[in-house]
């Protein structure tokens, strides 16, 4: 029952890993807070699945005419460059994303 | 010379039930219109209704957005989702999965404006999915006052139309029907016409004949006026036939205890020339001798038919047994039979199944009329060519 429970935590923790690691590490460094990327995207793309794969298709091959944010936004900061990630922590890693701010179950 | 015009038009049964046929499929056909169009009527009002509250849900639509956009700015902060005393709303993410709802049934996405448990809803699309929702449904109560007005309407209407369709069908009907009874008051009153002037030519010579002393009378004569006799009674028969028919409802009725078996003895003497000249053996088999509380004039007719028919569809040589049982006359004969599938339709009146002999096709729709008014039961048995058994039960 231990070896269970630490394998589903060590499990967690390197879910979150790739997330902390490879996205919350570089948003801190923007204005923006990363939270509002993803109600952007909900905002266009409405499910669960077609965000995660419009945010999949962007972090696999960003471009300007991909991004969901404003034309001024991107002026300002560019458009990020292609995610070394490969295609397993990518969906790890937006799974991640999704679970943490997605609004199933949140409303009162 | 013309008799009363004043007659019972009788429709046989197969024509009765042509007619019955007709105004079921009629009523049937007309009530579907009917529903067909009250349901036409009823779906047309609901949707007047629904386009009339349409600009009202909109314009919450319209409120609910508002305040869904202020908690998508502000969700890190506020969770609470947008509540209103006006309406009810849910909201549905693209793969139609719900978000959130403060509706307890199940919403259709499939129609934009729809009236679902006396709830009216509607469905819209934002141009951006607040918090996800593409689909966005507010949903008020129906005060069902359209639904009471409508109902009432309805139900004038029915009645208006149900009445009118009546009276079209009655109309349809009797038209459909005028060129049956004139054939049928023409034949009744042909048969009346005739009956009428039959009555003193067939009276003279059937006294006449009574009234000649045949003991004087050589072999040659005798059997010559014998003839003559047949074919009086033959006549003197059908006459009385055509009388009970067309006078029916007017013969006053003088019920009286009758001796079964001195009137069928009677009868049998009266019609023993005519069995005679056909050669065909005549017998009453008294059983068991009873009487009856009945007319003796329509007792005799009924009889007569029965025993003028067995000679008539008899064979040459040929045999009737008459049998007086307690509870029953039985009439036997030898005669051509009638085939089983013609035996339900042989009590209507014209009814006709061979051409042997000649006739009106009355006597047994006399016999079946006489024995309905006096809950008398008629059994026939009788085998093609071979055997007829009529049994009288009481």
């Amino acid at each position: 029952m231990v070896r269970v429970l630490s394998v589903f935590l060590l499990a967690s923790i390197l879910h979150g890993g790739v997330y902390q690691t490879n996205c919350v590490a570089c948003h801190k460094t923007l204005p923006v807070s990363i939270d509002k990327y993803f109600y952007r995207y909900l905002l266009k793309y409405s499910s669960e699945k077609d965000v995660k794969a419009a945010m999949y298709h962007y972090l696999q091959n960003p471009s300007k005419k991909k991004s969901v944010m404003a034309e001024a936004f991107i002026s300002r900061f560019g458009v990020k460059q292609k995610s070394k990630l490969t295609n397993k922590q990518l969906q790890k890693a937006l799974n991640v994303y999704w679970n943490r701010y997605k609004v199933f179950g949140r409303l009162r | 010379m013309l008799v009363s015009k004043s007659l019972d038009t009788d429709l046989a049964r197969s024509e009765k039930q042509t007619l019955y046929r007709i105004a079921t499929l009629y009523l049937l056909l007309s009530i579907i219109i009917i529903f067909g169009f009250s349901f036409m009527y009823y779906t047309a009002q609901k949707e007047l209704m629904l386009q009339e509250k349409k600009a009202e849900l909109q314009q919450d639509s319209k409120d609910f957005l508002l305040k869904l956009k202020q908690l998508h700015i502000n969700f890190d902060k506020t969770q609470v989702y947008p509540r209103s005393k006006a309406y009810e709303s849910a909201i549905f993410d693209s793969d139609k999965k719900l978000i959130f709802a403060t509706i307890p049934t199940q919403l259709s996405l499939h129609k934009i404006l729809y009236l679902q448990d006396a709830m009216i809803h509607l469905v819209s699309i934002p141009e951006s999915y607040y918090l996800g929702a593409k689909y966005v449904i507010i949903q008020v109560k129906d005060n069902a006052l359209w639904y009471e007005r409508t109902k009432k309407e309805l139900l004038l209407f029915n009645l208006l139309a149900f009445s009118v369709m009546f009276v079209i069908g009655y109309v349809l009907l009797r038209l459909f029907l005028k060129p049956m009874r004139d054939a049928i008051h023409l034949l009744d009153r042909f048969i009346k016409d005739t009956t009428h002037e039959l009555n003193t030519p067939v009276s003279t010579i059937v006294n006449n004949i009574e009234m000649i002393d045949k003991t004087k009378l050589d072999a040659k004569t005798l059997k010559k006026i014998n003839r003559i006799d047949i074919g009086a009674k033959t006549i003197s028969n059908i006459y009385q036939d055509l009388t009970y028919l067309t006078l029916g409802n007017k013969i006053v009725v003088n019920d009286e205890k009758i001796d079964l078996g001195e009137l069928l003895q009677e009868r049998v003497d009266y019609f023993k020339s005519l069995a005679n000249a056909k050669k065909v053996f005549m017998e009453v088999k008294i059983v068991t001798n009873t009487s009856l509380f009945i007319d003796r004039a329509k007792l005799s007719k009924l009889v007569d038919n029965l025993i003028s028919n067995a000679i008539k569809y008899n064979k040459i040589n040929g045999y009737i047994h008459i049998i007086l049982n307690k509870n029953e006359i039985i009439f036997e004969d030898s005669g051509i039979g009638i085939a089983q599938e013609n035996i339900v339709k042989m009590q209507e009146r014209y009814t006709r199944f061979n051409n042997v002999s000649g006739g009106f096709g009355l006597g047994l729709s006399i016999v079946s009329s006489i024995a309905q008014e006096y809950k008398l039961k008629i059994k026939i048995e009788s085998e093609e060519f071979a055997w007829t058994k009529v049994s009288l039960q009481w």
